[in-house]
């Protein structure tokens, strides 16, 4: 049967219940809200760790007793290593400098202190490209084996954390998903199922004349399926609104502006679209499998 | 006994049992040739209509070999069942229309079924509800039309597909004596178009004087008057 008559026939059959059709749609919607709410959490989630795991720089701290001509070699080194997008040299000296810095009006304090008391440094930018956890723990711990490093430090802890929050946020909302998706194709099953029952004698009718499975199974998969797409897109317009809607309240400080957040990127609004819809789709000829006997 | 390239329909020993031991049609042997016109008579409950729907694979027989158009039911699947239901249209005894729909659309559903295009389906729906007489009430709801009406609308989508074998179930036993003879006078016409014909009626009245064959079913076997 050609789509056109499929689409025809499925429409009708929404306008003969409305009301239903309108009910199950919403509670598709509000499922889909509640993955929409998890996923754009997650998104955020995962881009501030990005950025501030990108920001993140290993510090390596040398012995202070090291030769000045060793210096430019392990510059080289460090360097020539794989991953390393920059490395900055802080002498004693530059180090008591910042140190003062920080002292400001009571920079006094320091008064009496040896300008050469802090170990000189390398300060290192991971590249952002490849940047990842793992990669950042492996530079770290290989340079804390050289013979001339007193102390590498980074945000280790921080970045474990972090990673491991933003893992089960990611499993939370995939698990979510899955059974967001299983419920909202569920009750779109159960709505079919029940025009199913009312329309029986027609079905019956149809069968009688000669209609393929296809051409009775058709209008039903059809409806379920806009069912799908139209309550997902009606979710993803109602999750943007409130989170306009929330920006606005707490996006003024500059923090939060500087997380620099955002909704659901395009291409994963239009998978959630489709994916409710071929979810609720296939929940649909499952119950008509069994409630058609075909 | 027909051979099997003229019989259009063919039983063999069939035999239809229902539980616990009721039997339904017992060593049924019958050929119907292409083209022709059989009146199947007999009292209620003789097994007319188990006989009939065994034909369009409604029921299946408990024993013995069916077959239509040079189809064998027995080993027909279940997605080659709208192929053997395309070839017959069935004259239901209660109709089978949908009620809260049209005229046209009743009749448009065998068409639709077949996938034909809007103005090729329009023009045959049309046609076919001229031909039973209700093109003045195409758009009217089924359920607005009287017991009469109801069973030409019925034969129009029977007949629409243009199927080469029509079984009619009792088709005028609804019907007063002029509407029975219009209804007759229906089938008539489409047996001289081509179609080959079972009419399935307890009513001697109909095929008294006929030059068709009768066959009467008694006690769950066929009988030829």
């Amino acid at each position: 049967m050609p789509l056109g008559i499929i689409l025809k026939r499925a429409i009708t059959d929404i306008k003969q219940n409305l009301v239903t059709h309108v009910m199950t749609t919403i509670v598709v919607a509000l499922t889909c809200l509640v993955f929409i709410f998890f996923s754009v959490f997650s998104i955020n989630l995962q881009r501030i760790a990005d950025r501030f795991g990108k920001e993140l720089a290993i510090v390596v701290y040398l012995k202070k007793e090291i030769p000045q001509d060793r210096i430019p070699s392990l510059y080289q080194k460090i360097l020539s290593m794989d991953g390393i997008e920059n490395v900055r040299f802080v002498s004693s000296e530059e180090a008591f400098k910042r140190l003062e810095g920080y002292f400001r009006d009571e920079r006094e304090v320091l008064e009496g202190v040896d300008p050469m008391f802090l170990p000189p440094s390398f300060e290192i930018q991971i590249n952002r490209a490849v940047y990842n956890p793992a990669r950042v723990r492996k530079i770290a711990s290989e340079l804390a084996k050289w013979t001339e490093v007193q102390k590498v430090q980074y945000g280790k802890e921080w970045v474990d954390r972090l990673e491991a929050f933003s893992k089960a946020v990611r499993a939370a909302v995939v698990a979510s998903a899955i059974l967001l998706l299983v419920m909202a194709a569920f009750v779109v099953s159960n709505t079919i199922k029940l025009t199913v029952y009312a329309r029986q004698d027609e079905i019956e009718i149809m069968r009688l004349v000669g209609a393929t499975n296809g051409f009775i199974q058709g209008p039903f998969l059809m409806a379920s399926f806009l069912q799908g797409i139209t309550g997902s897109a009606a979710a993803l317009i109602v999750g943007l609104f409130c989170y306009e809607y929330v920006l606005n309240i707490i996006g003024q400080t500059s923090l939060i502006r500087s997380l620099n957040l955002q909704f659901l990127p395009p291409a994963y609004m239009i998978a959630i679209v489709f994916v409710s819809g071929l979810f609720c789709m296939a929940g649909t000829a499952m119950a008509l499998r069994r409630f058609l006997r075909l | 006994m027909l051979s099997d390239e003229q019989a259009v329909i063919e039983l063999r020993e069939v035999e239809k049992k229902y539980a616990p031991d009721i039997v339904a049609l017992e060593g049924v042997d019958l050929a119907i040739s292409k083209g022709e016109f059989v009146f199947l008579t007999g009292p209620s409950g003789a097994g007319k209509s188990t006989l009939l729907r065994m034909l369009y694979k409604a029921e299946e027989p408990t024993k013995g070999s069916i077959m239509v158009d040079g189809m064998d039911l027995s080993g027909l699947s279940k997605s080659q069942i709208p192929q053997l239901r395309r070839k017959v249209g069935v004259i239901f005894q209660d109709f089978k229309l949908l009620f809260n729909k049209s005229v046209f659309e009743n009749v448009a559903l065998s068409l639709e079924v077949l996938g034909l295009k809007k103005e090729q389906l329009a023009s045959r729906v049309r046609q076919v509800v001229e031909g039973v007489g209700l093109a003045d009430k195409l758009h009217r709801k089924v359920v607005q039309l009287s017991g009469g009406e109801q069973q030409r609308v019925a034969i129009a989508r029977a007949v629409v597909n243009r199927p080469p074998i029509i079984l009619a179930d009792e088709p005028t036993g609804n019907l007063d004596r002029k509407r029975t003879k219009e209804v007759v006078a229906l089938m008539e016409e489409l047996n001289a178009r081509g179609a080959t014909i079972i009419f399935a009626t307890h009513d001697d009245a109909l095929f008294g004087n006929t030059h068709r064959r009768v066959l009467k079913l008694k006690n769950g076997k066929i009988e030829e008057m």
